[in-house]
């Protein structure tokens, strides 16, 4: 069968690499005993794949994986992995998935982002307005050419502020993946363009991933 | 501390997941409950440090069978390093987050004679007195053990004590002394803990030299400060403390899998091998003992290989009934089997056929020598037979690359041994043309002899910089299309040499280089060789004294109060036998060769099965 499983990357694991998250994942499931299966070949590993990136510093709500393996209650596999887990990282819910489905990397495109913010007077309702009022957002590009500036105004569905007792929340909702990926520090970038410094933001994770059909937003587990 | 590494620091290093712990299967005990508080401090990056087995041994047998607490450091690389200056944060444990002053000891271990300025500059970032004479009550005590601390003088000015010898055999006893005496000042809690077989503190020792600047004596000042420090060493094995549940790091490190110690020591004496001395005598762990170690090891950490260390694995008397088992229990769950190296002979090539069942290894061969004389002089006892017997099974079943090992400026080396090595390099490459249908790949790596102290050619001289640099230049011209030469830096070898075989002199030499920014000198790309140099100016201390100089049989050497267990006169009988070239037998086939470990020490080998 093949499962999706849903799952929290704490603070404490934010400086992970993509590669270390997928050692810990694999060895989690070694140690859990889950009945996974393995590629053919003289370097057999796990059939487990994992969604999209984290980037290294942040930490994420919602990430995702996919595996495949013998039959097995999605319940079971759950208390089983969440025995073994580091205290910081959990699964949070998991299902099975047709065989056909389309792997992560392929379907995910659009990411939600948390910025928390020190209240400091700055009116942040009217900065999101501005960015989103904008024909284009300019910022250095941070991926693969530096040296060029990149619009990331395409890529910004939809910017909101929650305001808490400590701080305000900004969320923004971007695409990632093709056609245009919005990395989460090109959005710390434009944020300082607009008068939210650096030096505001006390905090920064991922929210979740999303599957953007059309102008509806799903996750990883309700379209599969 | 930690919300602030988190947030403000972290972020703007590499490799952050170095310092932030919290790792599967860290133990962090409670700082008021337990006795003594000691940091372990390994000087090396966090990859590097967390691949060593002695310090998960230590880690687990003292948190999990003692009072104390141990926690750990290692050495920031210089990006972090320099935040830490600016930001005015001390080096810290990866357990509490606590500076490392706040610990009653602080503990390193010295696996490798440079990482001595690495040690200062960790003390210094933990502001900690790095002269072992300035500290003051309320410092830690700094000490060290390891395999480098069978000579522990050119060090001797750092650290307050030296545990010499098996740390699991010793290191309990010493932290249950300095509890009991918690009320003495810090010299007398010291003189106690000397009164404990394998203690070495420094401080207690005079030394007096002969016009030459050899040694004329060595003398402890005080009573009941004995002469000479017997190492400690775990007799049974099997029944020795070994973790089940290692740490397992989030980022990847350099042996990123479970590893069992199949045995300690090695009975093949090779004249060149300083492990091969000091860890005498071989003692097995048994099968069965190891199987479950393995199964423990492997739920508790979700590794997806197993590696079997010991200095000769393949000699170790289980080792087939061993690994046919492992492949045959976790294979199918797409664990591993590996070995670190491999002897020179086709059985070896067998057993590695059974672990390539489950995963591909690299095929590392280590001849030491291009010529059997030479072999025989050095008594690694192999013949170019076993070595293309092996290289044939080997590229005949499937193997594609073979790396070899070799060393220059071996002791009576000759133009025809380096032109030996060639041949040999063509040899097994024209092997590997006819038996494998893709080009094969053949690589050699040619280290600088370094003379090591308790060995029997620590009266030889090492070659020197200049003598290298011609043996490499000869070796390149005549290079072999497609084999790939790398050459260990002589320089580097050469410092290595001069700490080696050094004495407390040396110091004030390495407290200097340290000061003119000296510092993980084991890496390329950070080793200063003028400012060493320079460093030795200043002191007026010539490096060929103790690398260049051939010794007298009868000079007193700086560690010769290290009682191994290996008599002296062992020691200059092999000697005598490599000058004449004749090789010596192993003992476990050829019977007792009175090396002294095993009368003086009461102990015995200890092979589990039968040959």
């Amino acid at each position: 069968m093949r499962l999706r499983a849903e799952y929290r990357v704490g603070p404490d694991l934010k400086f992970l690499a993509n590669l270390d998250m997928m050692h810990l994942m694999e060895r989690a499931l070694r140690r859990a005993r889950i009945p996974y299966l393995l590629t053919e070949g003289f370097n057999p590993h796990i059939r487990l794949s994992m969604g999209t990136i984290l980037p290294v510093g942040l930490w994420g709500e919602k990430e995702y994986f996919d595996l495949e393996m013998d039959n097995m209650p999605g319940e079971d596999f759950m208390i089983r992995m969440n025995d073994v887990l580091p205290p910081n990282m959990r699964i949070r819910q998991c299902q099975e998935i047709k065989a056909g489905t389309p792997s992560l990397m392929k379907v995910v495109n659009a990411a939600a982002y948390a910025f928390m913010i020190k209240k400091n007077g700055l009116e942040l309702g009217s900065v999101i307005a501005e960015i989103l009022g904008q024909e284009e957002s300019l910022v250095r590009s941070r991926g693969k050419n530096k040296s060029v500036l990149k619009d990331l105004r395409p890529g910004i569905h939809n910017l909101t502020v929650e305001s808490k007792d400590e701080a305000d929340i900004i969320t923004a909702l971007v695409s990632v993946n093709e056609p245009l990926n919005v990395r989460f520090d090109e959005v710390l970038e434009l944020f300082a363009n607009n008068g939210v410094e650096k030096e505001l933001i006390l905090d920064f994770w991922r929210r979740g991933n999303y599957i953007k059909n059309g102008e509806n937003f799903y996750s990883p587990l309700e379209l599969v | 501390m930690k919300e602030r590494l988190f947030k403000d620091i972290l972020p703007r290093v590499t490799k952050p997941a170095r310092y932030v712990g919290g790792e599967l299967n860290m133990i962090k005990k409670d700082w008021q409950q337990s006795q003594i508080k000691m940091v372990f401090a390994f000087p090396d990056v966090y990859e590097i440090g967390m691949s060593h087995i002695g310090s998960k041994i230590l880690y687990g047998l003292v948190n999990e069978q003692s009072n104390h607490l141990i926690e750990r450091t290692f050495a920031p690389w210089p990006d972090m390093e320099s935040l830490m200056r600016e930001e005015g944060i001390p080096l810290y444990s990866l357990e509490s987050f606590a500076p490392l002053n706040s610990f009653d000891v602080v503990g390193f271990s010295l696996q490798y004679e440079l990482s001595i300025t690495n040690v200062l500059n960790m003390l210094d970032l933990a502001d900690i007195p790095l002269w072992a004479q300035e500290r003051q009550e309320s410092d830690p005590l700094v000490i060290a053990g390891g395999p480098v601390v069978f000579n522990p003088e050119p060090f001797a000015g750092f650290f307050d004590a030296f545990l010499i010898g098996d740390g699991e055999e010793l290191l309990v006893e010493f932290l249950d002394c300095l509890e009991q005496n918690r009320g003495l000042d810090r010299k007398a809690r010291l003189l106690k803990a000397a009164a404990i077989e394998g203690v070495y503190i420094p401080a207690f020792y005079s030394v007096e030299y002969k016009q030459d600047k050899t040694i004329l004596k060595m003398c402890p000042e005080y009573p009941g400060v004995s002469e000479r420090v017997r190492k400690r060493l775990v007799k049974d094995l099997d029944n020795s403390y070994y973790p089940d549940k290692p740490i397992v790091p989030f980022m990847e490190i350099v042996h990123d899998r479970a590893v069992l110690e199949v045995m300690r020591g090695c009975q093949r004496a090779c004249r060149f091998c300083h492990a091969g001395t000091v860890y005498r005598p071989v003692r097995e762990k048994s099968v069965a003992v190891l199987k479950k170690q393995a199964e423990d090891q492997l739920q508790s950490t979700g590794y997806d290989e197993i590696s079997l260390a010991s200095l000769s694995t393949l000699d170790y008397s289980g080792v087939t009934p061993l690994v046919k088992d492992l492949v045959r229990t976790y294979g199918e769950r797409g664990i591993g089997v590996s070995l670190p190296s491999l002897r020179v002979d086709a059985f070896s090539i067998d057993l590695a056929n059974e672990v390539q069942k489950v995963r591909k290894t690299t095929l590392t061969l280590a001849p030491e020598a291009g010529t059997q004389r030479l072999r025989d002089v050095i008594n690694k006892n192999i013949s170019d037979e076993d070595l293309f017997q092996a290289v044939e099974a080997a590229f005949g079943s499937g193997w594609n690359s073979v790396k070899l090992y070799f060393m220059l400026g071996l002791p009576t080396e000759t133009e025809a041994d380096l032109h030996g090595i060639m041949e040999l390099l063509a040899r097994v490459k024209t092997i590997g043309n006819r038996l494998s249908r893709r080009p094969v790949e053949v690589r050699a790596s040619l280290a600088c002899f370094v003379p090591k102290a308790h060995t029997p050619f620590q009266w030889r001289p090492q070659n020197s910089i200049a003598q290298l640099e011609e043996k490499r230049r000869y070796l390149m011209s005549r290079k072999i299309k497609s084999v790939k030469l790398s050459f260990h830096d002589s320089q580097t070898s050469m410092l290595e040499g001069v700490m080696a075989r050094g004495d407390r002199r040396l110091a004030e030499v390495i407290y200097k280089a340290w000061q003119r920014g000296c510092k993980f000198d084991g890496w390329s790309e950070y080793f200063k060789f003028e400012q060493w140099m320079a460093s030795f100016d200043e002191c007026h201390i010539d490096p060929a004294f103790y690398v260049e100089r051939h010794r007298a049989y009868d000079e007193v050497f700086p560690w010769d109060f290290v009682d191994t267990g290996v008599r002296k006169s062992y020691l200059s009988d092999e000697n005598e036998m490599a000058s004449i070239g004749l090789s010596t037998p192993d003992c476990r086939q050829a019977g007792c060769l009175d090396c002294g470990i095993c009368i003086d020490f009461g102990v015995d080998l200890d092979i589990k099965e039968e040959a």
